[in-house]
């Protein structure tokens, strides 16, 4: 039976246009209707070349869904490509033609001799979410962009993280896992964000692996890569923060791309030093009990649920209540992501729901005995629920409503100082 | 439930006609089947007489626009021919120029301007009407 979801998470797959967007100089070519576009557009930011309002959008109507609305994509990409400047053209495919059965993959192929590369991604939204279509857009790009190299640069390491935009703090992320990458003495490779982009694309053949830094989204496109280029990979599920799991991730890392140890515990010493000469500057915040809540909850796609929750309980020595998955996590992947949050240090296990629906969600809250104010980390959708409880609330998923960033991050040491310093403002005000 | 389909064509084999060259639309009727019902011919002048449309005002010369076809697109022309098939479901002709395309959506008229045969025409849109008045998906 049909049901009502309430306060869902993610957009369509459609809401791959912002994947698109976050490669630089990248244009999404959108075969959907007119509103389609316009309701997944929000204000986290442009891609800083194109505007979201130029996207090419062939706004079919009733006439192409009779009669097809083919040639109206012909002509959409044909013009796109004469007047506007990108490096990068991703078709994207909306429910209707997908419905009707417009053939958009023959019309994409027309373009094959074209001066710029032009790429289709089905991205339906009875297909899935925007995970699932940000997966579709990096599937496109090793698809029908990328050949199998026999040059291979010698540390060179594709990063991969979680969804552009989707991800408030996606750019200071990865940009923040290159640079632990390179401290390694690999050659980080990313293709979202300022000047990556095409050249960037062009170097994924020849890494020497991938490295995939998210509890799920991504692992089709690693297995992809590793079939057609041949490219190993190895799949880091935590979104390391702070210390303990930074600490872990480096070794791991080091150890899969064949680093020296002692360059890899040099590297991490060096951080852990100042990590917690930092914590040790503010050993009087945190062993003043009253300041923090005893129990917190995190409601979040896979990557921040799992990654904060890790944190929160090994570097900081707080409680888990349930936390929450809103991501709607493929089935097969939950049993390995639930497992991952029973690894936890001093032996704690935490109870984790992949649960969609904010209305039930909200009721667990309630209805919990936090052992006090609840600490909240989740998206908007929480701040009143936890203000009606007089709890502590951080707005680290989406909807952001009450955040605003540029290039900020939680990722690594410093993001983890950087949480630290916004649970704690958050905290503090309780006193003031 | 039956229906009628306003279509421009000159000879009933292609939608070869734009909306402004219509002189004589043929008007099919859908119900177990399709059938040519009648041809309603176009009288420039008398439709905007008894059309209620927003030209009425003496400004707007209806007659220097009424000619035969002839490719104009007034609002008074406009308003009389879209009067004149009202009773219709949808329009097919090989183009429908922006105003015809408001005044036809005010009427909940789909406009569907394409170049093809009458028969792909009618068999598309039919199939198509079948299955969302029957709650039918589109696809395949
Ligand atoms: S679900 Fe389909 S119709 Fe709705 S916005 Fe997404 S692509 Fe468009």
């Amino acid at each position: 039976m049909a049901k009502l979801l309430d306060k869902q998470r993610y957009k369509c797959a459609l809401g791959a246009m912002q994947t698109v967007q976050a490669i630089d100089r990248a244009l999404p070519i959108l075969h959907s209707g007119p509103g389609c576009a316009q309701k997944l557009s929000e204000n986290t930011g442009s891609s800083g070349y194109f505007s979201p309002n130029i996207f090419p959008c062939t706004s079919i109507n009733e006439k192409d869904v009779v009669f097809g609305g083919v040639k109206k994509l012909d002509s959409t990409i044909e013009n796109a490509l004469k007047v506007i400047d990108a490096d990068l053209y991703i078709v994207l495919t909306g429910c209707i033609p997908e419905i009707v059965g417009d053939d958009s993959g023959e019309v994409v192929s027309r373009y094959e001799d074209a001066e710029k590369p032009v790429l289709y991604a089905p991205t339906a939204g009875f297909k899935g979410n925007n995970f699932k279509g940000h997966e579709q857009v990096v599937d496109a790009i090793v698809e029908q962009y990328l050949k199998k190299s026999d040059e291979k640069i010698e540390g060179l390491v594709n990063i991969w993280a979680d969804v552009p935009y989707q991800d408030l703090f996606w750019l200071g992320n990865i940009r923040e896992l290159e640079k632990l990458i390179s401290e390694l003495g690999l050659i980080p490779n990313t293709i979202f964000g300022y000047k990556r982009g095409i050249e960037n694309i062009n170097k994924i053949p020849k890494a020497q692996f991938n490295l995939l830094v998210s509890p799920w989204v991504g692992l089709g496109n690693m297995k992809k890569m590793e079939r057609k280029l041949g490219i190993p990979y190895l799949h880091y599920p935590t979104l390391p923060i702070g210390a303990t799991e930074t600490s872990k991730f480096l070794r791991a890392v080091g150890e899969f791309a064949g680093v020296d140890k002692d360059k890899v515990e040099a590297v991490i010493s060096e951080h852990e030093d100042y990590y917690y000469y930092l914590i040790g500057r503010y050993a009087d915040l945190f062993l003043e009990n009253r300041v923090i809540n005893k129990q917190f909850t995190v409601v979040a796609d896979a990557q921040y649920s799992l990654g904060i929750t890790k944190f929160l309980v090994n570097d900081l020595g707080l409680v888990p209540a349930k936390q929450f998955i809103t991501d709607d996590t493929p089935k097969y992947y939950r049993d390995k992501i639930a497992e991952e949050f029973k690894k936890l240090n001093f032996g704690i296990e935490a109870d984790v729901s992949f649960e969609t629906d904010g209305y039930k969600i909200h009721e667990e809250i309630k209805t919990h005995d936090y052992h006090g104010y609840p600490l909240v980390l989740g998206g908007y959708y929480e701040k009143e629920v936890t203000e009606s409880l007089k709890g502590n609330f951080l707005n680290v998923s989406w909807p952001h409503q009450d955040k605003v960033v540029f290039d900020d991050f939680y990722v690594g040491y410093t993001g983890g100082i950087r949480l630290i310093e916004d649970i704690y403002t958050v905290a503090v005000q309780r006193f003031n | 439930m039956a229906y009628k389909i306003a279509i421009g064509s000159s000879d009933g084999k292609i939608v070869d006609l734009k909306f402004g060259e219509v002189n004589k639309f043929l008007i099919y009727e859908v119900g177990d089947e399709v059938v040519l019902s009648e041809e309603r011919e176009y009288i420039p002048g008398e439709a905007e007489d008894n059309s209620a449309d927003s030209c009425s005002s003496s400004s707007c010369d209806t007659k220097s626009c009424g000619g035969n076809g002839g490719g104009c697109q007034g609002p008074g022309n406009v308003a009389g021919k879209v009067e004149l098939i009202s009773d219709c479901r949808a329009v097919v002709c090989k183009k429908i120029g922006f105003q015809a395309q408001k005044q036809f959506e005010k009427k909940a008229i789909s406009v569907f301007d394409v170049e093809c045969e009458v028969k792909e025409a009618l068999d598309k849109i039919t199939f198509y009407y079948k299955r969302i008045d029957n709650h039918e998906s589109l696809r395949g």
